[in-house]
């Protein structure tokens, strides 16, 4: 039966109404798990705070899971959800730039609506950057629009692609993630003896 | 004393119990508008209307910008406007909650002054800007909510990412420990 | 504490090895065997020539026509528009992405019917709705729309009707041959299921 909006169990009309109320959800489990500070959210690159990675991987294997059983109770169809385009060439690079910008800024875009709100000043300079970087993309845009382009496999999934079914992907995605949990809580413990100056 | 210690160590909810919370709001998301979360969308609609209201003739032509725009509607009319003002909201709420919203101030490492930290925030920001729309969005929209949906493009921006972010991590231990 | 995570750990290892057996269950979802006696007593599984033959003159997109004989005989003669799926390649995934669409009719048709109701007790079994089978198959399509037979002067209205249809048809498919072959090989591309429908617009 679902998704509700796209089949028209929820009229477009409420729409903003969701999105507000939805956006509320996401900024309050974001700013509740700490992601408000970016001291806490680098701290995956260094050992000293693993909070990204515990709430990042853990939506993410709740949601791979989740989606699935949505699929087998039959209350989601698969085929109506947005898939994201691939375009791999530019996505990587695209990638490349987020993870560069992600180590000098300490925040993305989310995290950093979320840092604004409770009055950290880094997070509004970062919204502002942000707003800089998509103004001298779109200006820039016609000298690497083929870039932009290039590379598109369309709107695919993995399964689509490797055939290996999404299943597996989900239970690989959780092992791992898992696995990851338990190492980092180990490192953890070591590496916050080290470091003492850890405060806000 | 124990506002004391409060004001030292913030009081964050389990990173697990986060996780599966945005896990499942994800879930809500997509169950109920087809798509994900995500965030830089809606910078992207506040560009498009400033160029939009700056310089219109150019903001039409400009062959990125101006397939955001249509005569219908402004460009800050679309969904992920409103979930972003949602994400600010909801961060104030949990801000008021967990009594972490307090005067304007800068967070930086001790070993680099406020200054520097703001310069380091704002280029990060540019490149994050410039980033997220060669990777068609950023963490929440791209590697989040695409990986979740298990789209080739949302697991390859999100290990670009990370992968990006451990490789350079030593070049900028400065600015952090 | 390490108590409770270890316990989250398994319920989480749990819960994902599941997705592993459900969707294995799913891809055997079989109906069950009264269902599917019941629906193969049914005659509404057949769809006519004629209204084929209505619906890929009007370009109907909801219609997908699908042979089931062997690719060479696919070669020499088929419908216009139509995919080639062979009976014996029809359970591959790349077969299975053309049923069970919403939105989508899908015609099933053979040399004489036999062997495209044979596959459709086959996807019908799997589960698969909204598929039928063309009434008489190819033979039964050269009989009534290529070389439609003449009615009897004293017939009813409605059988004259048909005939005038059904040699209109005829001058269609026969005058327009060259062309819808090329048209056939291009639509191929686009008929599989198209993965996203809700609007596009980043992060």
């Amino acid at each position: 039966m679902g998704p509700l909006i796209p089949n028209g169990i929820i009229t477009g009309d409420w729409n903003f109404v969701i999105a507000i109320l939805l956006g509320i959800a996401f900024g309050f489990i974001l700013e509740a798990s700490g992601f408000s500070s970016s001291r806490n959210i680098v701290g995956v690159f260094y050992g000293y705070n693993f909070v990204v990675l515990r709430v990042f991987f853990t939506a993410l294997i709740v949601t791979m899971v989740g989606l699935l059983y949505f699929d087998y109770f039959g209350w989601l169809n698969m085929s109506q959800i947005f898939i994201l385009p691939t375009f791999w060439q530019p996505m990587l690079v695209g990638g490349v730039i987020m993870g560069l910008g992600f180590i000098m800024g300490g925040f993305c875009p989310g995290t950093s609506f979320t840092a604004i709100a409770i009055g950290k000043i880094d997070g509004l300079l970062f919204t502002i950057g942000l707003y800089l970087g998509i103004g001298m993309f779109s200006l820039a845009f016609p000298l690497f629009g083929d870039f932009y382009n290039s590379g598109n496999l369309g709107n695919v999934t993995v399964s689509d692609i490797t055939g290996i079914s999404s299943s597996w992907l989900a239970l690989t995605f959780t092992i791992v993630a898992l696995a990851a949990f338990w190492v980092t809580m180990l490192i953890e413990k070591k590496v916050r003896k080290r470091i003492t100056e850890y405060k806000f | 004393m124990d506002t004391q210690k409060n004001n030292q160590i913030p009081h964050y909810i389990n990173p697990y119990l986060g996780g599966v919370l945005l896990g499942m709001l994800l879930l809500l998301t997509i169950y109920i508008t087809g798509r994900g979360l995500g965030a830089s969308g809606a910078v992207k609609s506040t560009v498009a209307t400033t160029a939009q209201i700056v310089t219109p003739q150019d903001a039409k032509d400009n062959a990125y910008i101006g397939r955001f725009i249509t005569n219908d509607h402004s460009p800050m009319y679309t969904w992920l406007v409103f979930e972003s003002i949602g994400i600010f909201l909801g961060g104030l709420l949990s801000g008021v909650i967990f009594r972490r919203v307090r005067k304007p101030r800068v967070e930086h490492s001790s070993k680099i002054s406020a200054n520097k930290r703001m310069i380091y925030a704002t280029i990060g920001g540019i490149l994050f800007g410039i980033g997220s729309q060669f990777g068609r969005g950023c963490t929440s929209g791209a590697a989040l909510s695409g990986s979740g949906t298990f789209a080739v493009g949302g697991i390859i921006v999100m290990f670009a990412i990370f992968g990006t972010g451990y490789a350079i991590a030593w070049a900028f231990k400065k600015l952090w420990i | 504490m390490n108590r409770n995570y270890i316990i989250l750990t398994l319920i989480m290892l749990i819960l994902a090895i599941g997705t592993i057996f459900i969707s294995q269950r799913q891809f055997t979802k079989q109906v069950p065997p009264e269902e599917l006696l019941w629906d193969v007593l049914q005659p509404t599984r057949f769809v006519s020539t004629d209204l084929v033959a209505k619906r890929i003159i009007e370009k109907d997109p909801s219609q997908l026509l699908i042979d089931v004989r062997s690719a060479s005989q696919f070669e020499s003669f088929s419908l216009p528009g139509a995919i080639n799926v062979p009976f014996d390649s029809l359970k591959t995934s790349a077969a299975m992405a053309y049923f069970g669409n919403p939105g989508t009719k899908v015609v099933l048709f053979s040399n004489d019917g036999i062997l495209a109701d044979e596959a459709w007790i086959l996807l019908r079994r799997l589960a698969y709705k909204n598929n039928y089978v063309m009434k008489g198959g190819l033979n039964g399509w050269i009989q009534t729309i290529i070389r439609p037979l003449a009615p009897a002067e004293t017939s009813s209205e409605k059988v004259i009707e048909q005939y005038n249809f059904r040699r209109a048809a005829s001058m269609y498919f026969i005058g327009s041959k060259t062309d819808v072959n090329k048209s056939q090989k291009a639509k191929i591309t686009f008929v599989k299921r198209k993965k996203s429908v809700v609007a596009a617009g980043g992060c």
